[in-house]
This record gives C-alpha cells, structure tokens and sequence, in this order.
C-alpha cells in the first residue's frame, strides 16, 4: 500500500508540469472510468445506468437539478456509496470490485463535503496531520511539514493553529480542500463547496479551485457555480433523473445545447 | 447488493414481527401486574375487613401444591439418580413461585405505599417547584433564595435529609400528638415524615428541570405577552409557564422514575413499603435470592409502567413544533 | 492504599486535640454540649468521609469501564449486541439502588466475583504484560459489594451519557475522517471519541454527584461510609441528631460542590477554542 502512494506522489508532481504544456483533454488518457453504475434507495432508482469517462487532467463539473443523482454518483467514486451495479475504474484498478479496500481507494480520491466536515475539535494544521499520521504513517515533523505547505497553498499558513470554530466558512471550506490534497489524490472530488458559503466568501474558494486547475489536478465537480464551469471545465455533464442527458465542453453546453431539457435548466440558472 | 437488500426487508419485516410479538406480551405482562395489584389492594380494603374470603393480607392460592411439587422433585433427585440435573432448577422453579404467592400479598401492600408516597410527593412536589423555578429566572433580587434551597438540597443525600426529618424530635412528636395519624385508614407518622422529605427533596429537582425549561423558552415570548397588555406575572402564567411545562416533561418522567426507586429509602425510618416489607421478609426466612428477585421486578413493573405512562401523556400534550423530549434518561 | 494506611497511622498517632486548632471545651462553652460531641468525634467521621471518597472513585471508575463500551455498542452495535446492552441497561436503571445494592451484598457470591475479577487481570497482564493492579484481599466485603452495586448501576447510566454524545456527532465527521482513508474504527478513536467526551461533561458531572449522594445507601449494607458514621454517632447521643446530621451535610455539599467546579474546570479547560459549550 505504501508502495502504490510513493508512485502516485510522483506522478502527480510530474503531472503538473506535464499537463500545464500540452493541450488538456485532447488525448484520451482516461483516468476514471465509469461503466453503467446503477444505485436505488427503495424504490427509487437514483442513478439509472451511468457511462463516462474522465481524462487524466481534466476537470469535469457536473450539474443538473437537485434528485439528479449528482452528488449520488460523485460518493460512489470514493465509495461512500456503494454502487448496485456497474464498475468504476480509476486507471487500471477497479474501485468498485468487492476486493478493493475502500480506504485505500479513499487515500487516492480527495473529496471536499458541502457542509466541509472539518474536525471540530482539531485546529486547522492538525485536520491535516491526522490523515497524514494515521493512515500515511509519516512522523510528526513530516506531517507537520506537509500540512504546513498544505495551508499555504491555500493561502491559509497564518491560521494553522485556530480551531474550525475561529475560521470563517471560507478559510474552513480552504481547510477542507488542504486535508484532502495532504493526502496526494490523484482525483479530487468537490460536492457543491460552495452551496453552504455566502457568495463573497465562496469567491475565496473558488480562487483556490482555480489553481489546482491551473496546476492540472483531475477534478470532478458538482456545483451550481456557472462561473466555474465556464472558466475551469473541460467537460460539464447535465444530469437529470439519474441519467445522464448531455456532455460537453461548457461553450457549446451553455450556448449551444441540444436538448430542449439542458436548455431549460440553464435558462433557469441564469435567471437565478 | 439486491439480494442483501432483499435480505435487509425480510429482516426488517422480522424485526416488526417480533417488535409486535414483544409488545403484546408486554401489554399481557402489564395487565396481569396490575391486576394483581388492585385486585389485592380491593379486596384488602373491602372484603377482607368484612372478613369475606381468606382475609385481609392472606393468600388468595395457596402456595402448599407448589411446596408440594417442589419437594417432590427434590425427592425424585433421589429415585432418578443421574438424571437429576434438569429437575434441580424445576423444583428451585417451583419453590420460588410458592414463594412468591407467599409473600405477594405483603408485596401488594407494600407497593400501595410506595405508589402513594412517589404520587403524592411529587405532585405536592412540583407546586414548590413552580414557584421556586418562576423565583429562580425571574425574581431579581431574590434568586438566591430559590438558588440555595435547590443547591443545598440537591447537594446533600436524601438518606440524610429523610434522617434529619425522622431522628429530630420536632416534626416527629408533632405528628404523633396529631389525633388522627395513624388511626384507621390514616397511616403512621413516619409515612407522614417521609412525604414531607420526598416533595422536599423533589421539588428541589423538579425546580431545577423547570428552570431549565424557562430559560429555554424564548425571551420574545414574555416581551410579545407584555405587548398585549398582559401583566408580568399574567405573561409568565400564561404564555410561558404553558410551554415551559412541556418541555420539561422529559425529566418529569425521569424524577417520578426518581422518587419511585428512592422510596425504597422510606424503610429506614420504618414506613412499611415495599422494600421495607420485603427486607422483614427475608431477615427472618434468609430466602434472599428469590424475595429480592420479585422485589426488583416489582419496581421494575412500577418504574416501567410509569415510563408508558408519561411517554403517552407527552404524546397527548404535544404542541406541533415544541417540547422536544431531549436528555431522557430512559427509567 | 499505602498512602492511606500511612494517614490511619498519622491519625491515630496524634489525638484529635493536636489536629484541631481549638479545644472540646471551647466548642463546648460557645456552641454547647452537642457541637462538642460533633467535634470530638470529628475525625471519626472524617474517616468516613475518606470511605465515602474511595466508595465514589471506585464506583465512577467501574462505571466508566463498563458504561463507555456499552454506550459506544448502544451506538453503533447492531442486533444481539446491542439488544443485551439496552436489556440490561433497562433492568438497572429501572430497579432501586438499594435493592441492587442488598443484592449485590447478600445474594452475589463475592469470591466468585473477585475469582473472575482475578481471571480476568491475569489475563490482561499476560497480553500486556505485568501491571501494578491486584485483586483487594484485605477490603471489606461491604465495600465490594457497593462498589460493584453502585459500579454497574452507573454504567447503566453511563452509557446513556455517551451513547447520546456518540450520537450527537455530525455524520459528517465520520465521512470526512473516511474520506480521506481513515477506517471505520480510526474514524471513530480519533475523531468522533475526542469529541463526544468533551460533550458527555455535563451528564458526566450530574452522574459524579448522584453517585457521591448513593454511596450513603451503602447504610443498608453496614458499610462505615459518611452517614452509617453519622448515625453511630446520633444513635450514641441522641440529642445531637440535628447537629451530626448537618454537620455530614456540610461535607457532602462540600464534596458535590467541589467536584461540580473541578468538572467545570475540566470542560473549560477542554473546550474547543471558538465553540461554546
């Protein structure tokens, strides 16, 4: 296990120069891979038959109406919800397969909740050495070290000894994407991050998003946050009833969909 | 992933089943307690003063067949020789059951006390409190008194406080100067003490809960009261006392779980409830084992019942959107 | 316990006299005849007040040992489990202390129980090695009794305390400690334990007090604690009932008080920075 984290590490260093240089999503280079993923709660089916797949590098934003299944397929990639049926592969590796240890496959999937989940009784720098300690293994001062930079990537390096309770939802939902990327996910995965923020706050947030697109993370996005989509998706996914009505890059989605219904959806957004 | 769902209803279902089975046994369980209880105290106070049936305090069965059984099957340890191991617990089975008829109607007059004492108690109990409570929040300059009283008493052990009561001459020879206790119906002095103590040191509590519950009760309330031109005293009377009550609620049920299994502390200054019965029972048969098992089931019966009992009252008296049973301490 | 056969002897070696500032006949000649009784057997019921003391200490400490596992299982136990914690949690909450207490004394053979409890530190020292505890030989059987009475009647409640903090832990904590690849276990040592501890306090206190107050209880079972102490006293001279009685009631107030603010200390002290508790 610790051999397959010291080789995603240095992929993912070099995978941010790489991807900067050359054209992004071009090649096809999937990463994630997902094959007819079904889930139901009782008799409603939330996800009906789901295929797609994500490119190394490429940031794709799922949107849709809330009951699209959305944030229901985002949890099955890092197994927080289990899927019925179908695979989900990231590389070559099945996440889904009944073997596959789901904290192993959480260690390589970063995910950053809505409601942020910081852990409230530990400050900033210490949410970030507890994964770094306990499931990595790294000594105190190594994890220390690492959150430290953590923070400051996130433009936080002044707050690491306050507690989530002295941050303001801003700095905490920054704090959340440090603990996740403290532990060298090869995907990120962000479930509405915003959607809890005031809006001033919420551009903090986005700004840090930004970068890591900037710095050619993988992403998988649900948002309602247009502006996002518009700058920072290779990709966006509409969709709706748990099936996926339509993809592609965003000017064509937002200017220029095909369906009746993705049009819709995207009016109503604007007029919001 | 289907099939576990599938098991997950099935399972579910089962669960229901049994949920069901439980609750009628349950319901049968209740029934038969306390009909048992009132057929007895009935029938101690009707029939059997007029000396109809066996008698005040007697059995109605007798416990002799069982006795009979019992020695029976201790004697057939012998005839049967190696089989005797599943006929031990039978006839140790039997032998507590005559037992329990034995001293079943001592156990029946007992919880008469003690279902009296914890009522009463707490029902004088909790006028104290009310009054404690409204001092407490909002009497100004004269909290510390409603603090002192609820402190000291809920910072010194009942026991104690039931001694001071008992062993100090004052009340003691006052009630038993009084012409009518313990005359008739009328029940002794100490019975007397030990009401005094209980509604005491319960109203100390119930203020306490109730305090807690005023100051949850939204602030707004009093002033939007005083707004229509109700008195301060008229507010709190009737805008937040009303929402107040029902909050509390919870830990009423909780302090009535309380005070009926503090009772049991009555018998040390010799009221004859139940644990005071049962304890004279057992000091001279030294049959501990099967008088403190039926002892503890009849709390166990008083404390559950009582439990029902508040969680259908709250049911009743819930107003959509407030008084949320929080902090139970299941009795 | 050294320490505490170390105190008996200093006790005993100095008469009460030398202890005290003041005289018997001072207290006598301000007070009367009663408070002079009271305070010459003072340390009688200062030992008393020791007993009461250990009583609590042992009953909260076997309380806590067997009330946090059973409200963590009471939390996320299933089926059987769960099913027998909340059994038994029904049955010890629902019937007296006193009964519970005269059981423990009369019917619990207490050498089979101190036969199990020896069982069971032997094998824990063969997991993890010698420790410094030992089965108690020399403590009276009163004692034992009440501790394992008031021990299991407090887990009961114990375990209310933590199962409701376990619980009232926002999911999203265990979700996030998952989320970055904590198992479920370390998810709940880590991050959701820490939390709840600090706020099962306030229950915590609560149950500290009634605790204190119970071990008056162990009355029943002659055990020499604060009040059975008290009442050897009142029934030798019965005129001093209110004055020994309220003298006890002091110490007791004094001790509930006191642990009440240690407890607040302790939550103060504790609390997350920025939240308020």
């Amino acid at each position: 296990m610790s051999d397959r984290t010291e080789t995603t590490d240095g992929t993912g260093r070099e995978r941010g120069a790489d991807a900067s240089s050359s054209a992004r999503g071009t090649e096809t280079d999937p990463l994630l891979r997902i094959e007819d993923v079904r889930k139901s709660y009782g008799d409603e089916e939330v996800l009906r038959g789901i295929d797609l797949e994500i490119d190394r590098g490429d940031v794709e934003v799922l949107v849709g109406p809330s009951g699209s299944g959305k944030s229901t397929l985002l949890r099955c990639l890092n197994r927080l919800t289990e899927v019925d049926s179908g695979h989900i592969y990231l590389g070559d590796t099945e996440i889904t397969a009944s073997d596959a240890d789901p904290n192993a496959v959480r260690q390589q999937i970063g995910m950053v909740f809505q409601d942020i989940n910081l852990f409230a009784h530990l400050t900033a720098r210490k949410n970030i050495t507890l994964g770094l300690r306990k499931v990595r293994g790294l000594s105190k001062n190594e994890a220390r070290q690492r959150a430290d930079s953590e923070l400051d990537r996130v433009g936080l390096a002044d707050q690491a000894d306050s507690y989530p309770a002295q941050l303001s939802g801003g700095q905490k939902q920054r704090v959340g994407i440090a603990r996740a990327l403290a532990m060298d996910p090869e995907v990120m995965l962000f479930d509405e991050p915003t959607s809890a923020l005031d809006p001033e706050l919420s551009n903090e947030v986005l700004e840090v998003m930004q970068g890591l697109v900037a710095e050619g993370m993988t992403m998988v996005v649900v948002t309602h946050e247009m502006r996002f989509a518009r700058g920072g998706a290779d990709e966006i996914t509409f969709l709706a009833e748990g099936e996926i009505v339509e993809r592609g890059p965003p000017e064509r989605l937002f200017e220029n969909p095909e369906r009746e219904r993705t049009k819709r959806f995207f009016e109503s957004i604007r007029h919001e | 992933m289907s099939v576990a769902d599938a098991l997950g209803i099935d399972t579910g279902r089962l669960r229901e089943s049994t949920d069901d089975l439980g609750r009628v046994a349950m319901v049968v369980v209740g029934i038969a307690f306390w009909g048992w209880l009132v057929t007895r105290w009935l029938y101690d106070w009707t029939l059997g003063r007029w000396e109809i049936g066996p008698g005040a305090g007697e059995n109605f069965l007798s416990p002799a067949p069982l006795e009979g059984v019992a020695d029976a099957l201790e004697g057939s340890v012998v005839a049967l020789g190696p089989v005797r191991i599943p006929v031990d617990p039978l006839a140790t089975l039997a032998d507590g059951i005559a037992l329990a008829i034995d001293i079943a109607p001592a156990l029946a007059t007992g919880a008469w006390y003690t279902i009296v004492l914890t009522t009463v108690a707490i029902v004088l109990g909790f006028f104290i409190a009310v009054p404690m409570a409204v001092l407490r929040v909002y009497g100004g300059p004269f909290r510390w008194l409603a603090l002192a009283y609820t402190e000291l008493i809920r910072g010194t052990p009942l026991l104690a406080q039931l001694f001071v009561l008992y062993y100090t001459p004052y009340l003691a020879l006052w009630l038993n100067d009084a012409p009518v206790v313990g005359e008739g119906f009328v029940p002794d002095y100490a019975f007397w003490i030990a009401i005094i103590g209980f509604t005491i040191n319960g109203s100390a509590y119930q203020a306490e809960y109730i305090r807690g519950a005023l100051e949850s009760v939204d602030e707004g309330q009093l002033t939007a009261a005083r707004a229509i031109g109700l008195s301060k005293l008229e507010g709190i009377r009737h805008v937040v006392l009303p929402q107040t009550l029902r909050y509390a609620i919870p830990a009423w049920t909780n302090e009535l779980v309380y005070l009926i299994k503090y009772s049991s502390l009555a018998g040390f200054i010799t009221v004859p409830e139940l644990y005071y019965r049962a304890s004279r029972i057992a000091s001279s048969t030294f049959e501990y084992t099967p008088i403190f098992t039926l002892l503890a089931l009849v709390y166990l019966g008083i404390v559950l019942s009582a439990t029902n009992l508040m969680t259908r009252v709250e049911r009743r008296v819930a107003v959509p959107g407030i008084g949320q049973a929080e902090g139970r301490q299941q009795g | 316990m050294e320490g505490i056969v170390a105190l008996t002897e200093l006790s005993t070696a100095l008469p009460a006299g030398q202890l005290l500032p003041v005289s018997e006949e001072q207290v006598g000649q301000y007070l009367g005849e009663d408070w002079e009784f009271v305070y010459r057997n003072s340390d009688y019921l200062l030992w008393g007040t020791v007993v009461t003391i250990l009583l609590t200490l042992t009953s909260i400490l076997l309380g806590f040992l067997a009330g946090f596992p059973a409200g963590a299982i009471e939390a996320y136990g299933s089926g059987y489990s769960r099913a027998i914690v909340r059994k038994f949690g029904v049955l010890l909450r629902g019937t007296p202390i006193l009964v519970i207490m005269i059981f423990t004394f009369f019917v619990l053979p207490i050498d089979i129980v101190l036969g199990a409890a020896e069982i069971g530190l032997r094998s824990i020292e063969f997991v993890l090695g010698p420790t410094p505890f030992t089965v108690p030989t020399d403590v009276p059987e009163a004692f034992i009794a009440a501790t394992i009475a008031l021990g299991f009647r407090s887990a009961a409640y114990q375990s209310q305390i933590f199962r409701g903090a376990l619980g009232s832990i926002d999911e999203g904590q265990m979700e996030a400690a998952r989320s970055i690849g904590m198992s479920r276990l370390e998810a709940i040592r880590h991050v959701i334990v820490p939390q709840a501890m600090r706020r099962s306090v306030p229950g915590f206190q609560n149950e500290f007090t009634i605790v204190l107050k119970d071990t008056s209880i162990a009355f029943a079972i002659g055990l020499g604690e604060l009040l059975k102490r008290s009442h050897d006293l009142f029934t030798q001279q019965t005129t001093a009932v209110l004055e020994v009685i309220l003298f006890i009631s002091l110490i007791y107030f004094v001790l509930t008080f006191g642990t009440n603010r240690t407890l607040d200390y302790v939550s103060n002290r504790f609390a997350i920075p920025g939240e308020s508790s």
